[in-house]
């Protein structure tokens, strides 16, 4: 156990000092396969100290698989691990932390009801068994001044922004000694200015001679930070330590993608829409409790015909808006009416009924059932209005395929278990029930997640359907993107509030990101 | 410069993350290989718990074999034998099925104890105040609802308490068992006390005409009728109803169950009102079929005997009551130890816990195969 | 001595028997694991602490005796809750009936022995106060054991590693998994050494308070037991106040019927049930938020 008094960050600096030409780690020839899939086929990299090294790749392309074996958390079949020359076996977690390897998950990895200092003490044994909380503090107060990190060490980790959560995990895993850290997609859950001080950060511990790998399917970033790029598509790889200057954008893409696939535009965004509103909300008022803000008067109208994007940094409010529009939750104050008349009446039933329809932000909380399959969770779909003793899961499944059939999206067998199926397997179940009636207003939380490049783009091509047969949609995303070439009006949404209301045609990234953190007035 | 290494592959595969890729499970000859395996390691584990039974009985210094027999000949090795098992059974599967229907919503009711009492106490009240005036099956209806109604009130409190409190609901039913008890207890030492019997304090006996019938000339009375059909209503229910369905919605995952519009709360307080009354009525048939009155300990433990049946059989109405068969046998043996050995019978408790626990040391259960 | 004082004494003397057990249950909870066998562990370490007793001698080495049989009963139920993934409910009640069943086989041959139960201490000095101190101060060594434990546990669990793994176990396992610990091994032990503490309350009633062994002896003391943990979100010292509310109610209700006050004696034999429901209820709804997140998905969570 190392005693506070022992650690210095000066340690970081004389790591510095690493030779940059050599390589701090080496992935050789790693494979996994689970059951008849092939996660990891053959992969290789390097990462040099002082270096930002981008993983690219689609959703199930391996990338994750891959770090999960780097970090211990799996074990490859075959395949080697060079650490600072040696040849490692990283067994656990453990293992690769006490090698030097630090690891910031997607999901961080913080306990909400402890507090900063104690995440911390957790993570990494600092000050023997007994807790000397000045010396974790103050340990804590250095870190985050030399890289920027701004936090306060005694606030529960439960009260913190997002953004706060992810520096907390950078501190925790430089205070517990990481020479390389891994990345996955840190950026998936930031606003763009936050992005930016991140990169920061990034840059600041590049100097002092972390090596840096970074999991992400973005290209801006990829060309924003790093110093080489290595591509996976289905387990295998397609590029290797490539200097990133040397490629382009649409290679890159080609790498990830296999082929081009024409992204789906709203191509008559703007335009053609009627120009009576289908779907009002009024002062819109919810209390903030737990995680998340609360809405405070929120107000914006969707016309049929029209979608409406909501673009906003998560946890700002998109969660309690959807969950309004679709009679999940009750306003505290305020109204929202469809086709003119005002829905009272609690309840996701009786929205359902009057034509609201919901995709949900969190399948696996809000709509997969342990133990039901995928026929019956159409047969929970369709049975809100059924008063009958028996119960019916033929009609189920017969309706099911036929809807499948019309819509197009691959589904998984219907005697599935559906908790046991992928995410883009529930997210694709998910999306052909919400589209298979027209409805009068759609509200649709982050649709592609978890989706190929493939049916992602189908996705899209259904959104427009749904736009094109007079629904008004309200799409939210936190993928900017998206929204700009979907949406017909874009509103911000920051601390619970509508910050703008932009013409989707007329705006651009950067209109959007500044919206987005706006602080409340 | 080419940036495709050779290691780019020629077709795409498809891109989907793991777990959509797991084996189908088709018939094969290993699978079946693999599924046999697991009985013959199920039913070894049954063997061992016998086994460790064994060992305590021979523990305490009495031949294992002889105990071995000492329970089959007084379970099921004739013919009275087994209408007694068949007769306790019925208590012990209605109180199975009280807690097989709320296990589907998710609840965990422990408290079959207390609503056998309640329903026996009910049907105690009812059956002496009115047994000897009218023909008995109006007195077995009266019986048998106040039994129900009061089954369904005992579980209907911590249904109550569950959903608008907070309340965990399996600490709340275990305490209602105790409080069961005492009420019952205050009752047959005070108000109903038998004045004409002496020794051990009890209550009035029903007339006769309020006592269930003996059916062909044997032991078993109308009682176990009217279980069985309940049991096959409840599968029914569970099974084939749309409440069924709801229930199980409910019990796997809430948000989900109350975003599709299911009523969670009605639900869940239903689940407890249909539990409790089939307990309920459970403790009127135990009564109004064997026992006659109300005296200290009538349910002899019965109410956590089917806690753990139900366990056994995975809240599957069928094997619940195949369970409670099993159960019951084991249970009532426990009189040919005590009678044959000395042991307490009791002995028979840890026989019933052992059983329960070995399926657990074989596999991971559904729940964990499920994350 | 009047009523009230005699009922305060009995309600250390008795509330040390939930306290003990409680404390244990404390600690399991708080690494997110449920035992509803304390009961269970109870009656085998008051039998264990008595079977030791009449072999040895000795009442104190009875207490090791019962720590070892609560111990044992313990390991049981977190083998099974936490290695093989069983609910914590059923497994807890099974392990009740395993040892209701083992302690009633085992404990039919100690039913007539007699023993020489702990000595009383009075602490000198303290136990001269007036009121407070016959009341605080004047009891067998396993009282001011359950006092050392209380602030023992205060400390650790706000102070050490220890105590941060422990809570950090209870709410997220998988992140304790990941920063290098072993969060089911953490849940094993935390639930041993619960249990064990349920085993000297269970000496504190057979080799203590009651100096005696009779089948089911603990007659729901282990469940009222796991009901002040609720009842007192989950800190030690509300756990203390609980679990001596609950020993006042038991012995107020023997003295009452000493003093020849005409009450029915079942009803209230019923009362510290229906205390602990009441109380339950009263704290339920704010209480649960308190609660560490590891227990409530595995409360919540169906089978």
């Amino acid at each position: 156990m190392v005693d506070s008094a022992e650690i210095d960050l000066t340690r970081l600096e004389q790591d510095a000092k690493l030779d940059s030409t050599k390589n701090l780690l080496e992935v050789f020839k790693i494979c996994k396969t689970f059951g008849t899939l092939r996660a990891n086929h053959d992969v290789s990299f390097t990462l040099k100290a002082g270096e930002v090294h981008a993983l690219l790749g689609e959703n199930g392309a391996g990338k994750s698989t891959l770090m999960k074996i780097l970090y211990g958390i799996q074990k490859a079949d075959s395949g080697s691990i060079t650490f600072m020359g040696k040849v490692v076996n990283i067994d656990s977690p453990a293992i690769a932390r006490n090698l030097g390897l630090g690891m910031v998950f997607q999901d961080l990895r913080l306990i909400p009801a402890l507090t900063v200092w104690e995440n911390v003490a957790l993570h990494t044994k600092l000050g023997g068994k007994i807790l000397r909380k000045n010396n974790i503090c103050e340990l804590i107060d250095q870190a985050s001044q030399r890289y920027g990190l701004a936090v306060d060490p005694n606030a529960k980790v439960g009260d913190l922004s997002i953004g706060e959560w992810q520096r907390v995990e950078l501190i925790k895993v430089l205070l517990a000694g990481a020479k390389v850290l891994i990345l996955d997609e840190p950026t998936s859950v930031l606003a763009p200015q936050e992005v930016d001080a991140l990169f920061d950060i990034i840059r600041r511990l590049k100097n002092d001679g972390v090596g840096i790998v970074i999991i992400t399917h973005k290209l801006r970033e990829v060309r924003a930070i790093a110093d080489r790029v290595s591509v996976l598509r289905g387990g295998k790889q397609i590029l290797c330590d490539l200097p990133a200057q040397d490629i382009t954008n649409d290679d890159l893409v080609k790498a990830m993608v296999g082929e081009f696939v024409n992204p789906i535009t709203n191509s008559d965004r703007g335009s053609g829409s009627s120009s009576q509103s289908t779907l009002v909300a009024l002062d819109l008022t919810l209390r903030a409790h737990g995680e998340g803000t609360g809405l405070k008067g929120v107000d914006f109208d969707v016309k049929s015909g029209e979608i409406l994007g909501i673009a906003g940094i998560a946890g700002n409010g998109q969660r309690e808006l959807a969950d309004l529009l679709t009679g999940a939750r009750m306003a505290d104050r305020g109204d929202i009416e469809l086709k003119g008349q005002r829905l009272t009446v609690a309840g996701p039933k009786h929205y359902r009924m009057a034509g609201m329809l919901g995709v949900v932000a969190d399948p696996i909380r809000e709509f997969v059932v342990p133990g039901l399959t995928v026929a019956e969770h159409a047969a929970l779909w369709l049975a809100t209005s059924s008063k009958k003793l028996r119960f019916d899961i033929g009609s189920a499944t017969k309706w099911l395929h036929q809807v499948a059939d019309r819509i197009g999206l691959p589904l998984a067998p219907s005697s599935k278990r559906l908790d046991q199926l992928s995410g883009g397997n529930i997210q694709r179940v998910i999306l052909t029930l919400a589209f298979a009636d027209p409805s009068q207003g759609l509200v649709v939380s982050y649709p592609t997640r978890g989706l190929d490049v493939r049916t992602a783009e189908m996705t899209h091509g259904l959104l427009i359907d749904a736009r094109k047969q007079g629904t008004a949609v309200v799409l939210i995303s936190e993928d900017i993107d998206e929204l700009l070439s979907l949406s017909d009006r874009i509103a911000v949404i920051s601390h619970g509030r509508i910050s703008g209301l932009l013409e989707a045609k007329n705006t651009d990234r950067l209109e959007i990101g500044r919206l987005m953190t706006q602080e409340a007035s | 410069m080419s940036i495709f290494s050779p290691l780019a592959p020629k077709q795409d595969p498809p891109l989907d993350d793991l777990v959509n890729h797991e084996v189908e499970k088709k018939f094969s000859w290993s699978n079946l290989y693999r599924s046999s395996n697991m009985t013959f390691l199920l039913i070894l584990t049954y063997i061992g718990s016998f086994f460790l039974f064994g060992l305590v009985a021979l523990a305490r210094g009495a031949n294992p074999f002889g105990v071995f027999g000492a329970m089959l000949q007084s379970s099921v090795l004739n013919v009275g034998s087994i209408e007694q098992v068949i007769l306790r059974a019925v208590p012990i599967s209605l109180a199975a099925l009280a807690v097989a229907v709320p296990a589907r919503a998710g609840l965990v009711n422990v408290g079959g104890e207390g609503q056998l009492i309640m329903g026996a106490v009910a049907a105690t009240g009812i059956g002496v105040a009115i047994g000897a005036s009218v023909p008995g099956p109006i007195a077995w209806v009266a019986m048998a609802v106040a039994g129900a109604i009061a089954g369904a009130i005992w579980a209907g409190i911590s249904g109550v308490l569950r959903t608008k409190m907070g309340a965990n609901e399996a600490v709340t039913t275990l305490l209602m068992n105790f409080v069961a008890n005492d009420v019952m207890l205050y009752l047959i030492y005070q108000p109903w006390r038998d004045k004409f019997s002496s020794g051990q304090p009890q209550s009035q006996p029903l007339a006769q005409s309020a006592q269930l019938p003996a059916l062909f000339g044997s032991q078993l009375n109308l009682g176990v009728v009217i279980a069985l059909v309940l049991a096959v209503v409840t599968w029914y229910l569970i099974r084939k109803s749309h409440w069924g369905f709801a229930l199980r919605v409910v019990g796997g995952n809430q948000e989900a169950a109350r975003r599709a519009g299911l009523p969670i709360n009605k639900l869940l307080i239903s689940s407890m009102l249909v539990g409790g009354s089939l307990a309920g009525l459970g403790g009127m048939l135990n009564l109004a079929g064997l026992e006659y009155q109300l005296v200290p300990g009538i349910t002899a433990s019965f109410g956590y005997v089917a806690f753990l049946a139900s366990w056994l059989g995975r809240h599957d109405p069928i094997k619940v009551v195949v369970a409670s068969l099993v159960f019951s046998a084991i249970a009532l043996s426990g009189n040919g130890i005590q009678l044959g050995f000395g042991l307490d019978g009791s002995i028979v408790d840890v026989l019933l816990a052992l059983i329960v626990m070995a399926p657990l040391f074989l596999s991971k259960t559904r729940k964990a195969a499920a994350k | 001595m009047n009523g009230i004082e005699q009922s305060l004494i009995g309600g250390v003397e008795g509330g040390t028997a939930i306290l003990l057990p409680s404390l244990g249950e404390l600690i399991g909870e708080l690494s997110g694991v449920i035992n509803l066998g304390t009961e269970g562990c109870m009656l085998a370490g008051a039998l264990g602490a008595y079977a030791v007793a009449v072999t040895t001698g000795s009442a104190l080495l009875g207490i090791l005796g019962g720590i070892a049989a609560g111990a044992f009963f313990g390991l049981i139920h977190s083998y099974l809750s936490v290695y093989r993934k069983a609910d914590q409910l059923a497994s807890g009640l099974v392990v009740w009936f395993l040892a209701l069943g083992l302690t009633s086989v085992f404990g039919t041959g100690y039913v007539n022995d007699s023993i020489t139960p702990l000595t009383i201490i009075s602490i000198p000095g303290l136990s001269k106060i007036p009121w407070i101190g016959p009341i605080l101060f004047k009891h067998d060594i396993l009282v001011y054991l359950s006092y050392a434990l209380v602030v023992a546990l205060v400390v650790i669990l706000k102070k050490t590693r220890l105590g941060l793994l422990l809570r950090a176990t209870g709410e997220r396992p998988e992140v304790v998994g990941v920063a290098g610990n072993r969060p089911a091994l953490v849940q094993l032990i935390a639930v041993t050494l619960g249990a064990g503490l349920a085993g000297i309350g269970g000496a504190q009633l057979s080799v203590g308070y009651v100096g005696n062994w009779f089948n089911d002896m603990t007659s729901g003391y282990g469940f009222i037991a796991v009901a002040v943990v609720l009842f007192a979100s989950w800190k030690p010292a509300r756990v203390m106040v609980g679990a001596y509310l609950f020993g006042v109610v038991l012995a107020a209700s023997s003295v009452l019927q000493a003093h020849g006050i005409a009450v029915n004696q079942y009803l209230l034999d019923s009362l510290p049930y229906l205390a602990t429901l009441i109380a339950l209820i009263a704290v339920s709804k704010k209480g649960g938020s308190n609660a560490p997140e590891a227990l409530t998905r595995a409360l919540t969570d169906t089978t």
